[in-house]
């Protein structure tokens, strides 16, 4: 008996070591779910240039303003629930950091318009990766009322087994068009004649072959 | 060709009844639509609640059928997982109507928006702005559909129901103009009720033209014997009580087929400063071209400038008596020949009275104003250019077209007669006051030498009762 218990004794070292690492455990999951949350909000994400730019119209979207009051933040909608995964979301993320900082220069209003469709269509594969599962912090599709005669049954019957993004999109963001049906040229037409560029210039705004004029 | 077999061609070319659709029944139905429908009749229950009124529901076609498309298309979006279009336009219409759209994308309709192209800036523009012109305007003669760089219709342009619409494929027209959406009705199309949306106001009044008339009369006392939901709609078979719009210009008429080309039988063009009996070029490729009787008739094979200003090579020269001589067919089914040829005549000798006491000169004056510098070449910027463009496109088109429809209130009060006193106490005075010298010669070889219609003009000493002259001097005695 006394040898075996020998065998087990637990050292106050081994005490010490074991709180310290439990504790280190606690205080590094604790900065994990505070910079998830820090890292989650408006002022964070804004804090580059280029974020600021898709912003002004989500400031202007029922998704800032809800009647409700109850506000989404960035976070809320394009990071995943649960420490891990807002972590790992969070460490994807910084491909946009790097793009910033080494792609093109989405601060400048034409280059980042020219580039949105891109920035859509992605955002949009992750949302319906996740079967629209931050939308769904939030909206309960059981409960989806609607003011429209039939929105709660167009929501059990016809939308079942439908992520959100599968039919609603363009509600925070500037308006894109699907992917399928985005005409590349279209857009860029449009781009020109939004900031006053001579045709064509899209096109070489886009290969570098020009810098962006400066623009507000 | 010989006109004997033109005309022939003109009447026979098309089958008589609406034409069949030829296309297998295989091609619609698509299976994916009928997911379209059970979310559709929540969300938007009135449509849906149409179309299964329709004929197209009947037959099993749905949403998807005619909304679909390729998502090259301009304006193709995607939709709850569907590529489709919100613009169902003549050309997808034409999968399985073609001979309706051949016909009507050649016609007078389809061609609203270019035939006004060039005087649209100088009216609409000038006097309104372009939001006048997409409410106004557009919305009869039809908009140029424009879809923007994020996939939306811009909101300029649409909606729109214009006849003449220019769709984002490149088509024209709106076959939803006269048949709604999506019911898709025969029956509407041939109420007089759909074509008045536009042939109404001042320089159409069609719609009040056709009330005022017998047929309109006619019409409106017996609407429940029209049989206006008929698979077959043959006047003098299928119904007999009343032409409408479309029984005339477009309608089946004993041995004359229908036709979705809606000016093919007119001999006149009523809407111009002087009125002119018209020839019907038709080129090769269907596109179609009115030229004035006056000028050549164009050989066929030769080449001619199109209405969108390409050439084009003459399959067919149509004169203006042959497509009179249609348009009669459609008369005898209910009236004799000596009847319907009496009726032609009194409605031609009002449009050459119209022409020659005051559309000619006018015209003849203004012309001559401009040439001399006396007015500026810019339209609208001086009255009298209101005064000349009211006397021929409002009251004279209405006086001509009251002709033409049987009203006579609109041939003569809301028609000649005002033409006659814009004529004599407006245009007249204000040219003086334009043009002076120039003016009053011009009026001396236009208007007061010309005995045969303003002769009365130099006998002031004419009297008549009318306005009260010699009756005081009769109460006194």
């Amino acid at each position: 008996m006394s040898n075996s218990s020998s065998a087990l004794k637990i050292g106050p070292r081994i005490v010490i070591a074991l709180v310290v690492a439990g504790l280190s455990g606690v205080i590094f999951m604790l900065t994990l779910i505070e910079f998830d949350h820090l890292t989650s909000t408006e002022e964070f994400c804004t804090t580059c240039h280029s974020m600021e730019l898709a912003a002004v119209p989500y400031r202007e979207s029922s998704h800032y303003n809800p009647a409700s009051g109850v506000r989404a933040s960035c976070g809320d909608c394009h990071v995943s629930e649960g420490v891990l995964t807002a972590t790992f979301d969070h460490v994807m993320g910084t491909k946009d950091l790097l793009r910033q900082i080494f792609g093109p220069k989405y601060d400048n209003p034409v280059v980042n318009l020219l580039h949105l469709p891109d920035a859509a269509f992605a955002a949009r594969e992750w949302f319906n990766d996740r079967n629209s599962a931050t939308c769904m912090r939030c909206h309960v599709k059981e409960a989806i009322i609607g003011k429209r005669t039939d929105t709660l049954k167009v929501h059990q019957e016809d939308a079942k087994g439908k992520g959100c993004v599968e039919c609603h999109i363009n509600l925070v963001h500037r308006k894109v068009p699907g992917e399928k049906t985005f005409k590349r040229d279209g857009w860029n037409r449009m781009v020109e004649e939004e900031f006053n560029l001579e045709t064509g210039m899209a096109e070489k705004i886009l290969r570098g072959d020009v810098e962006a004029p400066a623009v507000e | 060709m010989g006109f004997a077999a033109s005309f022939c061609l003109l009447l026979f070319s098309h089958s008589l009844f609406a034409a069949k659709v030829t296309l297998d029944s295989s091609n619609w139905g698509l299976e994916a639509g009928k997911e379209c429908v059970k979310c559709h009749s929540k969300t938007s229950a009135g449509l849906a609640d149409q179309w299964r009124d329709s004929k197209h529901a009947e037959v099993g076609m749905n949403c998807l059928d005619c909304h679909q498309a390729e998502s090259s298309e301009p304006d193709a979006i995607e939709h709850e997982g569907f590529t489709i279009a919100t613009i169902v336009s003549p050309k997808d219409c034409g999968r399985c109507h073609q001979q309706e759209e051949e016909q009507n994308s050649s016609s007078v309709h389809a061609n609203a928006v270019s035939l006004i192209k060039n005087r649209m800036p100088a009216m609409a523009g000038n006097l309104g702005g372009e939001a006048i012109i997409a409410v106004g305007c557009a919305q009869c003669h039809g908009s140029e559909v424009k879809v923007k760089g994020d996939g939306t219709l811009d909101t300029a342009t649409w909606p729109n129901s214009g006849i003449g619409r220019i769709n984002p494929d490149g088509s024209k027209g709106s076959c939803t103009s006269c048949h709604g959406r999506h019911r898709f009705s025969k029956a509407q199309a041939r109420d007089p009720s759909s074509c008045m949306r536009c042939h109404s106001g001042p320089d159409s009044p069609d719609r009040a033209i056709y009330e005022a008339s017998k047929h309109g009369m006619a019409f409106f006392a017996h609407r429940d014997k029209m049989n206006l939901d008929a698979d077959s709609w043959v006047a003098g078979k299928d119904y007999n009580s009343a032409p409408t719009c479309t029984t005339c210009h477009m309608g089946a008429a004993g041995k004359l087929p229908s036709t979705h080309d809606v000016g093919i039988r007119n001999a006149w063009n009523l809407n111009t400063p002087v009125s002119e009996k018209q020839t019907l070029v038709i080129f090769e490729d269907g596109d179609k071209l009115e030229i004035p009787a006056s000028q050549p008739m164009p050989g066929r094979g030769s080449e001619m400038t199109k209405i969108d200003g390409s050439l084009g090579k003459i399959k067919m020269v149509v004169p203006a008596d042959r497509r009179r001589k249609a348009m009669r067919l459609v008369c005898l089914e209910c009236h004799g020949k000596g009847f319907a040829e009496g009726f032609m005549s009194q409605f031609d000798s009002a449009v050459e009275l119209y022409n020659e006491k005051f559309g000619k000169p006018a015209q003849a004056i203004m012309s001559a104003l401009y040439e001399k510098g006396l007015l500026t070449p810019a339209p609208f910027d001086e009255p009298v250019e209101f005064t000349y463009w009211e006397l021929w496109h409002d009251e004279g088109a209405r006086a001509r077209h009251g002709a033409a429809m049987g009203s006579p209130n609109h041939a003569w009060w809301e028609g000649l007669y005002l033409v006659s006193r814009n004529f004599y106490s407006r245009f007249l005075p204000q040219i003086k006051e334009v043009a002076g010298k120039d003016g009053e010669t011009l009026i001396k070889q236009y208007v007061t030498d010309v005995e045969e219609h303003h002769g009365w003009l130099s006998k002031p000493q004419a009297g008549n009762p009318i306005l009260g002259f010699g009756q005081g001097k009769q109460s006194n005695e």
